[in-house]
């Protein structure tokens, strides 16, 4: 008797399906509403520049994060990879005087050390995802301490201005890092939920071992994709140094929550669950919304960052909430 | 086949040998550094390991309670990240209340037992009714209780001097630093409640195999809720041992108990006979640890790289861990 | 025998859009085995649990010796002696034999747990009622499936206040010698006056052990069995499918062609060792084997699961180097793997997805899915297979297990594989998808391609192979044709029987081909 259990839950059905849909969308305008009239500030052009300005480097991590969420894995290390990006760029120009570009390049590759030393744990030495990123959390972390002396900045005020640029440029009159971070987005909706490449991913990441019977080179693309996000958080990495012009270490560390969350809330809102790029947008954007309008509310320090963690949880667990409800 | 059921000698050796290999590293380590750190072997050095083990012991006495209600899978299985937050967060509501608001501890403590009921009973909603993973859950929950947290304490250090907070720090019961004592009575009472009764042989059945536990008559959801209390439970107990070491709470601790508690909890794994969490092997591994810091802390080693240490040490025991496992 | 210890009568059960039951009867006495069986959807499950109190039937009543059983919710139902074995064994690895027994029901006494007194408890449950020897304080995760599945027995029927027992598929994960066990434990419950009721899909089971036979067939009891022999199996098939079956399996049209697979001196260095085997075009090779016999780690190895520590795999007269399924998939080594809602599909996703998985790139340019052609090439497997729901979006999980096992080879149609591994390709599947499966397999074959069927169902081997190689601890002791060939025979050779039997000959090691 193959049917269990299983069966007898699905029959709620399609009452829930447009506001569950478009729940989200309602709760981000009941959102905007609020903070729109806590100050009239929230809606001017400037500031809603602001807030897509200010998702860039979350939205590039978050983007990492889908990848590996959707290999059924969490990477709680994307942080580490930000901060090696950005740390081998910043040396890179201040101690050897490279190019800005050369200086970039090698700043991803020091990131991909990160997603490196990831794929040889999980693929090689089968570890968790989540033990096997957090070991790779607190080790570069600590490199990072000792390589500091303890974590002080590491500045660099005259930079090339075209590394500036990567933060402060804009092409066409759109802020350079909104235009890489829009870019970056593209390809990872492409790849992930067009091509055939995102298809094996999603399907290694639902079942590993019946993709691995189907003749997908499972390893291959586990590796490939603990690489892939490393390199795109450490992009993020470059922007956030050439935005403040220094490497700040630790610095990674607050995008990792974020982007977790934004991941979960975006395959909340997938009508089968699946962690998706559209999804990841949707959520990264709301998330922003909310910092941006606490900013504005002018609280304090700490009670902005209490509020906006419990935001955090009341909004995940309402997605989670509502993916059930279908 | 009765008989024939494959006793492979070779195989079998290698198993146990590669089990065994991270209590091995551990003990190994312990040797180094009691060879290299001058009086690291004395009766003083370890009353001072057990007493500063004992914020972690008390924490993995929560987290292992969840870890064996929920499963060891620590992607979908139980885990709960929020118990070091909880302490931190107690340890900040007692000081506020007792240093600056001047309230009697008495009063102070029972707020503090109020927040972490309502942590505890936030992490067991969100799991068992919301369905949402403990991973994401208590990942979330450590964030938003670390926030309160800095509203409550202005991210200030407050000093405390309350008579009990010192009377753990500096008394001794039957030759033991206070602390260590009745944090030896709470470990007593876990492991008794969770290996030797009903109850708790029940919430270790429903984290081997859930649907195992539902078929047996065993509501999984309602052990897992209450593993989720009882773990904040323990981050309430564990404040004031917080409090006891460093005098007062203080903002920032809560990522060292973190990883020491994770690391403690799954190192336990390997010291069990079956290579499952239990409540004694998390304790066991939580004074192993606050050990080796201590061990490397008189060995002069920079304090910087003793973050590097545990990380490598975290990925040694699970990856020996998961190369055990394959070998079934 | 005084009255019958339960009688459901005129159960009728509704779904939303569904009569999962429609008066359907069926009554027990004491000490009786009562078999269940029907195809998938004739609604045994659902009768099950009804009297489980999983559902809430709408018409009909239960009555347990003679007294009409109320509010049937589990708790009461478990109160009054009616006990469940289901298909899964559902215990926890990590548990000892006797924490796993009393699970749910412990004994404590004022400070905490009984712990010896439940240990004694438990070993003089399995010495003197099932008459076996376990150690208690084993592991459930070292013992073999047999005992695992004895252990689950015991803890139905550990308080002694056991009326009515309900075997659900109990033989299923089971290998052939290790059945006996099983069969010998329900043997001694029957003589101390236990009333049974026995479902299974393997009717060779059935008509051994039962001594009653109801047959369900769209949520209704269409025949009772009174007096079962070998010979009832067929009028029982005839009643589940309402209809002449014609026969269970294919004519053969395939032939042997020349040499495809080659295998020589493979060993694993554990589990198997100098397997030698030779697979023709257009052939059709069973392995048979006891759990443990090594052939579960044969097929893995075949199709890359496992590594091999000395031998050869030639494929074609190439030599096939074989370190990960990917290897054997792009040579046309293809398998469909006996845990089939693990390994086979991927139950998340739909039956579209599933079937276009390993062949990804022929709908696709560039990289780029273009999904006109994925879903035009599912549907066109859809019915070519008579996939049910034909619906190429339908979540594999909530497919049946023969159209769940359908998409499996249906992902290897769509690549054109030359040989195929099936491992248990009819498990858990009701007959008649088994049919539809048994004529694909022939026709794959009759169209060229090498199929090896690694099964624990000696019918299925007789009736669908035209050798078998039999395997016992971990080698290839007896290599036979098909023709002629007793399913008693080969019990014999696959339990070692054979090869203990005085004459030793009949058909020993006789070489086909």
């Amino acid at each position: 008797m193959a049917d269990s259990v299983a069966g007898s839950e699905q029959a709620t059905g399609t009452r829930w399906t447009l506001p569950v849909r478009y729940g989200f969308l309602v709760l981000i305008a009941a959102f905007v509403v609020f903070f729109a009239t806590m100050n009239p500030v929230f809606l001017h052009g400037g500031n809603l520049m602001n807030i897509v300005e200010g998702s860039a480097i979350l939205l590039i991590v978050a983007l990492g994060m889908t990848l590996i969420v959707s290999t059924g894995g969490i990477d709680l290390s994307v942080g580490i990879a930000l901060d090696f990006g950005a740390a081998f760029a910043v040396v890179a120009m201040k101690e050897f005087g490279v190019d800005w570009y050369t200086a970039a390049l090698i700043g991803i590759a020091g990131g991909s050390l990160v997603g490196l030393l990831n794929a040889g744990l999980v693929v090689g030495l089968k570890v968790s995802p989540f033990l096997a990123t957090l070991g790779t959390f607190f080790i570069g972390s600590s490199v990072q301490r000792i390589f500091t002396n303890g974590g002080g900045p590491i500045s660099h005020r005259r930079m090339p201005q075209e590394y500036r640029d990567l933060a402060v440029g804009d092409i066409f009159g759109i802020p350079t890092e909104v235009v890489i971070a829009g870019v970056i987005c593209l390809i990872y909706f492409v790849v992930l939920e067009r091509s055939i490449i995102g298809r094996r991913v999603h399907a290694l990441g639902m079942q590993r071992s019946a993709a691995n019977v189907a003749g997908l080179k499972v390893n291959r693309y586990l590796i490939a994709c603990f690489i892939v996000a490393s390199m795109t958080c450490a992009v993020g990495g470059l922007i956030a140094s050439a935005n403040i012009r220094m490497f700040t270490p630790l610095s990674g560390f607050a995008y990792l929550l974020d982007a977790i969350a934004a991941v979960f809330i975006g395959a909340a809102l997938h009508p089968r669950g699946r962690p998706n790029v559209p999804g990841t947008l949707v959520a990264v954007l709301f998330l922003s919304v909310v910092t941006n309008g606490l900013n504005l509310m002018g609280l304090n320090f700490n009670t902005k960052d209490a509020l906006s963690g419990i935001i955090l949880v009341s909004v995940l667990a309402l997605a989670v909430a509502q993916r059930k409800l279908r | 086949m009765p008989d024939s059921v494959a006793t492979r000698p070779g195989g079998f050796d290698l198993r146990r040998a590669v089990g065994m290999a991270p209590v091995a590293i551990f003990v190994a380590m312990l040797i180094y550094i009691g060879f290299n750190a001058p009086n690291f072997l004395t009766w003083s050095t370890i009353q001072l390991v057990l007493s500063q083990s004992v914020p972690v012991v008390v924490v993995c006495l929560g987290l292992s309670v969840v870890v064996m209600a929920g499963g060891d899978d620590v992607v979908s299985g139980g885990i709960d990240l929020s118990v070091p937050a909880t302490a931190i967060l107690c340890a900040g509501i007692i000081a506020q209340q007792v240093t600056l608001a001047e309230q009697p501890l008495f009063l102070a403590a029972m707020l503090a037992f109020g927040a972490a009921l309502i942590v505890g009973a936030l992490n067991g909603f969100l799991v068992t009714r919301i369905g949402m993973t403990p991973l994401l859950t208590s990942l979330a929950m450590f964030v938003a209780v670390v926030g309160v947290n800095n509203v409550i304490t202005a991210s200030r250090r407050i000093d405390i001097d309350a008579p009990l907070i010192l009377f753990l720090r500096d008394d001794r019961i039957v030759g033991l630093p206070a602390g260590v004592a009745i944090a030896l009575v709470l470990c007593v009472v876990f492991v008794f409640a969770i290996h030797h009764t009903k109850w708790g042989l029940n919430l270790q059945a429903v984290g081997g195999s859930r649907e195992a536990a539902e078929v047996s008559g065993l509501r999984p959801s309602h052990f897992l809720f209450w593993s989720f209390v009882i773990a904040a439970f323990a981050g309430f107990l564990a404040s004031f041992f917080v409090l006891a070491r460093g005098s007062g709470s203080s903002p920032g601790t809560e990522d060292n108990l973190l990883l020491e508690m994770v690391l403690a909890t799954f190192l336990g794994a390997s010291f069990s006979p079956r290579r499952v969490v239990t409540v004694w092997g998390a304790v066991l591994g939580a004074v192993l640890v606050a050990a080796l810091s201590i061990g490397f802390k008189s060995m002069g080693v920079n304090v910087f790289w003793t973050g590097l240490i545990k990380g490598s040490l975290i990925l040694i025991v699970v990856a020996l861990g998961a190369a055990s496992q394959r070998m079934r | 025998m005084a009255g019958p210890v339960l009688q459901m009568r005129d159960i009728v059960k509704t779904f939303p859009g569904v009569r999962a039951l429609d008066g359907a009867s069926i009554s027990v006495s004491e000490g009786e085995i009562h078999g269940l069986v029907g195809e998938n959807g004739a609604g045994k499950s659902t009768v099950i649990k009804v009297l489980a109190g999983v559902y809430g039937a709408d018409s009909g009543s239960v009555t347990l010796d003679g007294q009409p059983l109320t509010a049937i919710t589990p708790a009461n139902v478990h109160d009054a002696g009616i006990r469940f074995i289901h298909q899964d064994l559902h215990l926890v690895p990590h548990f000892t034999v006797t924490e796993s027994v009393f699970m749910g029901q412990e004994v404590a006494g004022r400070f905490g747990l009984s712990k010896r007194q439940m240990r004694n408890m438990a070993e003089r449950f399995f010495r003197e009622v099932l008459d076996i020897e376990i150690g208690c304080g084993r592991l459930i995760r070292d013992l073999t499936t047999a005992e695992r599945k004895l252990v689950q027995i015991a803890r139905a029927l550990i308080d002694d206040k056991a009326r009515l027992v309900v075997f659900d598929e109990p033989t299923a994960p089971l290998a052939i010698g290790e059945i006996e066990k099983v069969f010998a434990a329900i043997r001694r419950l029957k003589a101390q006056g236990i009333a049974m009721i026995y479902v299974s899909h393997y009717l060779s089971e059935i008509t051994e052990i039962c001594d009653r036979v109801t047959v369900f067939r769209n949520g209704k009891d269409v025949a009772v069995f009174d007096k079962i022999s070998d010979d009832s199996a067929e009028d029982i098939i005839k009643a589940m499918v309402g209809r002449e079956l014609g026969q269970l399996y294919p004519n053969r049209t395939h032939a042997a062609g020349e040499p495809l697979l080659s295998v020589r001196g493979l060993s694993d260095g554990n589990r198997f060792f100098d397997v030698d085997l030779t697979l023709r075009r257009g052939e059709i090779l069973g392995i048979a084997g006891l759990i443990g016999s090594g052939r579960e780690e044969l097929v893995d190895t075949l199709y890359g699961l496992r590594k091999a520590k000395s031998g050869t795999i030639e494929l074609a007269d190439l030599p096939l180097k074989l370190s990960k399924p990917a290897d054997a998939v792009g040579k046309g080594v293809v398998l469909v793997p006996r845990d089939r809602r693990g390994d086979g599909l991927v139950l998340a996703m739909n039956v579209m997805e599933n079937i276009n998985l390993a062949s990804l790139e022929e709908v696709s340019k560039l990289g780029w899915e273009m999904r006109g052609a994925a879903r035009k090439r599912a549907e066109k497997l859809i019915g070519d297979l008579d996939i049910r729901p034909t619906n190429p979006d339908a979540i594999g999980q909530t497919l049946s297990g023969g159209n769940q096992q359908k998409v499996v080879l249906g992902r290897w149609l769509a690549i054109d594989a030359r040989v195929f591994i099936l491992d248990e390709p009819t498990a858990g599947v009701d007959v008649g998808a088994k049919v539809e499966i048994y004529q694909l397999i022939e026709d794959l074959a009759a169209k060229g391609a090498g199929i090896v069927v690694s099964s624990s169902d000696p019918g299925e081997l007789i009736g669908l192979c035209d050798r078998i190689l039999v395997m016992m601890r971990g080698r290839i002791n007896h290599e036979i044709g098909t023709q002629g060939l007793s399913i008693d025979q080969l019990v014999a050779m696959t339990t070692g029987a054979a090869d203990f039997s005085t004459a030793g000959g009949t058909a020993r090691s006789a070489h086909a081909g």
